[in-house]
């Protein structure tokens, strides 16, 4: 499988802080769903503006689908790359939905009527065509998100990367992003990177890094990482639902071989459990 | 003095008297003891955060009143007469670390207290000891508050708060953007707040299991109306009518409606991870005697 992002030993640090990374790195495999996990601080969100060519890298070197990240590349990398950050009221320029999702294909000189289809069709891939009329401010969190998310899918990008994208969200706002990030990215073929500390996020991902104070801990499939709730506890993040759940039913003597089950999963387990006896 | 929070056929029109206008609150009705810890939840857009802006008087209602330890507010009260009041009533809003502004954190926990008249040394006690209090170590007090990290941002917020030692605090989504051990911090924290100090806390929220885990009292609201106010037990016994209220169940409850579903038959709907367990342990064993 192709790496459309690769991250060579990279060295940063913000100016007069201590190194938040020292030779890191990782590669992002095309097509897949890749989750960095890490507590507050851990440099999660550096990375993606490292990616970007927001901020620049002391030593080392990102490529992204084959472009060295640089002064000369920097936008048509950026033209390969959606970003959905942690509020969205950061990110909103346009006096209505329509206009908001309009703004980066005006930047790109896109044809009128060109335009007009491409933002029609983002906003209903998003559900959010009825909105169009409406003021970016007055909608919820979740509403907020989805026009972010038809303003990425206009520029139709390779890559979107999700910045912890939907903690500021309620449980229910959260899955429903979640949905539309895995129905777009098939669709389209794209590959998405979730800078997150929501475990239940992660355990959406085919390969979870594990980051802690700016180096990779871990590196593996979901099964794999969530089996060791110990490991995740002691980097300051909780385990997914179904692992606690394990925990407290071997407490109880029943036991699992302690391997990470998701929920349909351990529901098959439990109900196999339920009608063997 | 009466030691209560209550509201009295309370109603705050936003923009009245204009096309605009929208009851946010209609006829609200309701009795917080002191010292009790109660989650308000419901959607966005239900009222909550409204609701708790009266407590401090920040809203003054359009009609009805409010009576908050002995303190009255009516439509008509005017500023000057809520400096006790707000003194008493501590309010941490969203993302509390947007409001800090000082350029270190004992200075910009001691700005409450001053602002209240007290003496630049009693400030600095105050300070001091609400610091220790949300665990900030001493070695910070004269770093710039910018220089922390999230987590530790939040707290001298709260530090800021607490400073001014309310009698009531309310916490409007106080972990929301907070990674797992961060969120723990900030809710052990009211939890210590609450057992060990005597504070009343309010809880505005959308984590159902911080209500199951740390509440005594839930109050669930919906379009402007108080729809029930009980134990997190009665609010969440009924997961149909959770649902209808466009609000979720605590994780246990929620894998146990599923488990109901695959056809697995528990007794009651747990709430916490200990009673799933216990549940299903049960039903493991009870169906190998048989």
């Amino acid at each position: 499988m192709k790496d459309i992002i690769q991250i060579k030993n990279i060295t940063f640090n913000y100016p007069d802080q201590p190194l938040l990374f020292d030779q890191l790195s990782i590669d992002v495999h095309e097509g897949e769903w890749t989750a960095l996990i890490g507590q507050n601080g851990s440099g999660k969100s550096t990375l993606a503006r490292l990616i970007d060519g927001l901020i620049v890298l002391k030593s080392g070197q990102i490529v992204v689908d084959g472009l060295i990240v640089n002064d000369d590349n920097i936008f048509d990398i950026r033209n390969k790359i959606g970003i959905v950050f942690q509020n969205p009221e950061d990110q909103f320029v346009g006096a209505t939905v329509e206009d908001d999702v309009a703004f980066g294909l005006e930047n790109r000189q896109m044809p009128r009527e060109e335009m007009h289809k491409v933002v029609e069709s983002s906003l209903k891939e998003v559900g959010m065509w009825e909105f169009r009329d409406r003021i970016p401010a007055n909608l919820s969190g979740g509403q907020k998100q989805r026009v972010a998310i038809a303003g990425i899918v206009a520029l139709s990008p390779k890559i979107i990367i999700l910045d912890e994208a939907t903690s500021m969200l309620d449980p229910r706002g959260r899955q429903e992003i979640l949905d539309l990030v895995t129905k777009i990215k098939q669709e389209n073929n794209l590959t998405v990177i979730s800078i997150t500390h929501d475990i239940d996020e992660a355990a959406t991902a085919d390969r979870v890094i594990v980051v802690n104070k700016g180096t990779i801990v871990e590196e593996d499939k979901p099964d794999n990482i969530f089996g060791d709730i110990r490991k995740l506890e002691s980097i300051g993040l909780s385990a997914p639902f179904t692992s606690q759940l394990i925990m407290a039913l071997e407490k109880r003597g029943i036991d699992s071989s302690s391997q990470y089950l998701n929920d349909k999963r351990l529901i098959a387990w439990i109900k196999q459990l339920v009608s063997n006896k | 003095m009466d030691q209560t929070i209550s509201f009295k056929q309370v109603t705050h029109t936003y923009q009245a008297n204009t096309p605009f206008s929208q009851d946010a609150l209609d006829l609200v009705s309701l009795t917080i003891p002191a010292h009790s810890f109660t989650a308000i939840i419901g959607h966005t857009g239900s009222g909550k955060s409204t609701l708790v802006q009266h407590i401090n008087a920040l809203l003054k209602p359009t009609s009805g009143e409010i009576d908050v330890y002995g303190r009255t507010i009516i439509p008509t009260t005017t500023n000057k007469n809520l400096k006790e009041l707000r003194k008493h009533v501590g309010m941490v809003f969203q993302f509390p670390e947007k409001q800090l502004f000082e350029e270190s954190v004992i200075k910009d926990i001691m700005f409450g207290p001053k602002n209240y008249g007290a003496s630049e040394a009693d400030a600095e006690k105050d300070a001091e000891d609400a610091m220790q209090l949300v665990g900030l170590d001493e070695s910070l007090r004269d770093k710039s508050p910018f220089d922390l990290s999230g987590g530790q941002m939040r707290r001298v917020a709260i530090a800021g708060v607490l400073a001014m030692k309310p009698e009531i605090l309310i916490l409007d989504e106080p972990t929301a953007g907070l990674d797992p051990r961060g969120h723990k911090e900030i809710m052990d924290l009211a939890q210590e707040l609450h057992d060990h100090r005597g504070l009343t806390i309010i809880l505005v929220t959308h984590q159902m299991d911080d209500v199951v885990d740390y509440a005594s009292d839930v109050i669930v609201m919906d379009r402007g109306k108080i729809v029930k106010h009980g134990k997190p037990s009665d609010i969440f016994s009924d997961p149909k009518w959770v649902y209808q209220m466009h609000l979720d169940l605590p994780s246990s409850a929620e894998f146990a409606t599923r488990l109901v579903k695959a056809g697995i038959h528990l007794k009651q709907t747990p709430l916490t991870i200990e009673k799933l367990a216990d549940e299903i342990a049960e039903l493991i064993k009870w169906e190998a005697h048989t």
